[in-house]
């Protein structure tokens, strides 16, 4: 703006117009300014908000940010003690505020993050950051934690802290037991006796077995549910290891299988149960263990769930699918517009079309037809336009069929001639 | 034939394919995929549906199914297969010189056959013709006969 007022004195031109572009276009290169959300630098001014690019990462950003806050509320509506070892390990980033909302001192796993996400100044950041990077303001409650959830969420936790207390008296008898490798080890050297195969080293990371066997003869499967999750979403790391050692009794199944002569089946599972209920019959040995871990019964590949990055992935591809459609939309307008207008059904069909794009991005319900609907069609016995045939035919149904043969049976009958077998007849 | 064909067995996925077929012929095939000439047409479609994929959806639909039995009575259905066409949830009709006009009853004799009678019917709505007149000479057209009302 600097610049702004010395080009305006210095040309004191009649021509005005000129001046004005001028030193609009001189105001627009000299105010650079960084996009958080694009991570570009650019002198667009407010017009970068509508660029079909920072429209695409934002919906990205926002829809990254909002995986990182489902991982939030999962602790909101479960609150889960924090360990102190591991409090350092569970803190994230809040994209809005720009500051790390660490879990130092707080008893509870995402305790500062919570009232982090329910405090004034996260809202007023929230709101100028959607303000500027012309998010939707109706998504504002997507990215807050109201104060309805915050009261719930202490009453939780004020009981939580209750029963901690007798829990945590239990666990020190035990001893950290939450170490789910140890565990492992320790129900390895437990079996030992019963197993065929000897184990050489029993130490072994991450509760992956090394190989005891040619795997061309042996059919082996070593899968571990905890340890599979946090190494494979990368993005939810710390609050899947934190799960992990929340989990106070991981349920450890494991089991061997005779098949056929010469042909062992080994299945190492770490199975999450709500219950801790295990009825697989097939499976001998059963250690089981009950588990304290709500809303991860998800499944895993033996039940033929998805593997979890798919689950974050998808969240960020779903969020921009309805972006190529966005775009496409000049596209197939440009098709459109080749096709004759006078075409059958054109009017319906350009309607329709805009129903199903909207259908496709949510805004209507998918099916919202109804059940007895029926197309137009023209009867084989049917003077008229085709709408009149749907609507005679919707009469027939709701009139007894009896009557209807009555009043026909008068009538002769004759087998149809057409126009064309008539001409060919008579030429 | 018909697993290589979507087959439609409930009146809602008629229903949605109709409305979700735009700027497209639709052709629905009634009939049973243990009839011999449901077969026989059936082999017609399923080798043609790539060629024609560009401007035509091709379906089966499992006219012994409880829930097709509206749409059977509603297009008349006597005889199998009997091939229905759509464009923009407008039922096409052709002049083949036969009893009916709203549907193509029986098998084709040739795939290009098919093709002929979908382009023609394709070429017809884009000019905003209800009603096409049947491309292929008469010895090819199969022959029946239609009684009123079925009787």
């Amino acid at each position: 703006m600097a610049m702004e007022a010395p080009s305006e004195t210095n040309n004191a031109n009649p021509s005005t117009v000129s001046t004005k572009k001028n030193s609009k276009t001189k105001g627009k290169n000299n105010d650079f300014e960084f996009c958080k959300v694009c991570k570009l630098n650019h002198n667009q001014g407010r017009r970068h908000n509508y660029f079909p690019n920072h429209v695409k990462s934002l919906s990205s950003f926002l829809s990254r940010f909002q995986t990182k806050i489902s991982d939030v509320r999962f602790f909101l509506k479960n609150p889960s003690l924090l360990r102190p070892e591991l409090a350092s390990r569970n803190r994230f980033w809040c994209v809005f505020c720009d500051s790390d909302v660490t879990e130092q001192g707080s008893s509870f796993a995402c305790e500062n993050g919570i009232a982090h996400l329910a405090s004034a100044d996260h809202l007023k950041n929230l709101k100028s950051f959607m303000w500027k990077h012309g998010g939707a303001m109706d998504r504002v409650d997507h990215f807050q934690v109201s104060e309805a959830d915050l009261a719930k969420y202490e009453k939780k936790c004020i009981s939580m802290k209750n029963e901690g207390a007798s829990e945590q008296s239990r666990r020190a008898l035990i001893g950290p037991s939450n170490d789910i490798h140890n565990e492992l080890k320790f129900d390895y050297v437990n079996n030992f006796d019963r197993n065929p195969i000897s184990f050489h080293n029993s130490s072994f990371p991450n509760g992956v077995l090394p190989l005891q066997n040619h795997t061309n003869e042996k059919y082996q499967v070593s899968q571990s549910d905890l340890s599979g999750g946090a190494a494979s979403s990368t993005s939810s790391y710390d609050n899947k290891s934190l799960l992990a050692s929340n989990a106070k009794r991981p349920n450890n199944l494991r089991g061997q299988l005779r098949n056929g002569p010469g042909k062992t089946c080994q299945v190492y599972a770490d199975k999450r149960e709500a219950n801790g209920e295990v009825s697989s019959a097939g499976l001998l040995k059963l250690t089981q263990i009950s588990s304290t871990v709500h809303g991860m019964d998800a499944g895993n590949v033996h039940s033929g769930a998805p593997p979890p990055w798919f689950d974050t992935t998808n969240r960020i591809h779903l969020d921009p699918a309805p972006k190529p459609g966005k775009e496409m939309d000049p596209v197939t307008k440009t098709v459109k517009s080749k096709l004759n207008p006078k075409r059958v059904g054109a009017a319906w069909a350009e309607k329709r079309k805009i129903e199903m794009e909207m259908e496709r991005r949510g805004v209507l319900p998918a099916n919202r037809f109804d059940a007895n609907w029926l197309p137009n069609f023209g009867r084989v016995w049917q003077s008229g336009s085709r709408k009149e045939s749907r609507k005679e035919f919707e009469v027939e149904a709701t009139k007894p069929p009896k009557d209807e043969i009555e009043s026909d049976s008068s009538l002769q009958l004759q087998p149809y001639i057409s126009k064309r077998m008539r001409r060919e007849a008579n030429g | 034939m018909s697993y290589l064909l979507r087959t439609l067995k409930k009146k809602e996925e008629v229903d949605s394919i109709i409305r979700d077929t735009i700027d497209k012929l639709l052709v629905l095939r009634f009939g049973r995929s243990s009839d011999s000439v449901c077969l026989q047409l059936d082999d017609i479609l399923s080798k043609s549906e790539r060629e024609v994929s560009k401007f035509a959806i091709i379906a089966l639909v499992d006219v012994d199914s409880e829930e097709i039995q509206v749409y059977t009575k509603y297009f008349d259905i006597t005889f199998i297969p009997s091939t229905i066409f759509f464009f923009n949830a407008h039922h096409m009709k052709m002049d083949s010189g036969s009893a009916d006009h709203t549907k193509w009853v029986g098998a084709f004799h040739r795939k290009q056959d098919f093709i002929d009678v979908v382009e023609e019917i394709f070429r017809g709505a884009m000019k905003g013709k209800l009603i096409v007149n049947c491309p292929l000479p008469p010895e090819r057209i199969p022959k029946f006969q239609l009684l009123y009302k079925d009787m």
